[in-house]
């Protein structure tokens, strides 16, 4: 079971250019950075909740997916009618 | 064993899946371009990782429950990819369409003649939605 966790500390290493792009990229590039990382975080805690072998943290990926794709259609329609 | 096995080859391909799409958003040019290596991590990657569980747990509820998130980031993703797309393209042009028609005249009516009292027609007039 050590291979979930080194699999979700890989992920989360490869959230590191995301947040460069994040940082010093442009509005719109830094939506598709916040995606990016939305997208990884479900993996990383569905991989860390069978690493660790905690049953009920695999509800919170469920969660976590639905309203991350929320905020991500929120700030889209952010960046295109106001930001 | 076996199971062990398969299921480190799933999460070695996902975490490279991921780490590639991850180079990919940071060294390409445009935010067109990255939003096109963010479906990587966000489809395949999540197939991949749902297959490890299911292979290490077999069918249960845990596998159940990762596989109605990840399914969910699967549908999710593509809808989220389009509307990031409309959005960059509203934010840049005025319209997901393209510019207006009687903008597209102006500017080729810019290159003939430019009066002094009308805008160049650089900034893009937004439609009103």
């Amino acid at each position: 079971m050590i291979s979930f966790v080194i699999a979700a500390v890989v992920m989360l290493v490869s959230l590191v250019p995301a947040g460069i792009v994040i940082a010093r990229g442009t509005l719109a590039d830094a939506v598709v950075g916040f995606e990016f990382i939305t997208g990884v975080a479900v993996m990383v805690f569905a991989l860390l909740a069978e690493g660790f072998k905690r049953p009920s943290l695999f509800e919170f990926p469920v969660l976590v997916a639905v309203l991350l794709f929320g905020s991500g259609l929120v700030y889209v329609r952010a960046l295109e009618r106001w930001l | 064993m076996i199971r062990e096995v398969l299921s480190d080859v799933l999460l070695t391909l996902a975490a490279a899946t991921v780490i590639a799409s991850a180079i990919g958003v940071l060294v390409v040019r445009d935010a067109y371009a990255r939003v096109h290596y963010v479906t990587p991590a966000a489809v395949v990657a999540p197939v991949l990782v749902a297959l490890a569980i299911f292979v290490a747990e077999g069918l249960n509820e845990n596998t159940g429950e990762t596989v109605l998130a990840l399914v969910f980031m699967i549908i999710a993703a593509p809808f989220l990819s389009h509307a990031t797309m409309r959005a960059i393209r509203v934010r840049e042009v005025g319209d997901w369409r393209g510019p207006p028609k009687d903008a597209k005249a102006e500017d080729t009516n810019d290159d003939k003649e430019q009066p002094e009292d009308q805008p160049s027609g650089d900034a893009p007039a937004r439609r009103s939605r």
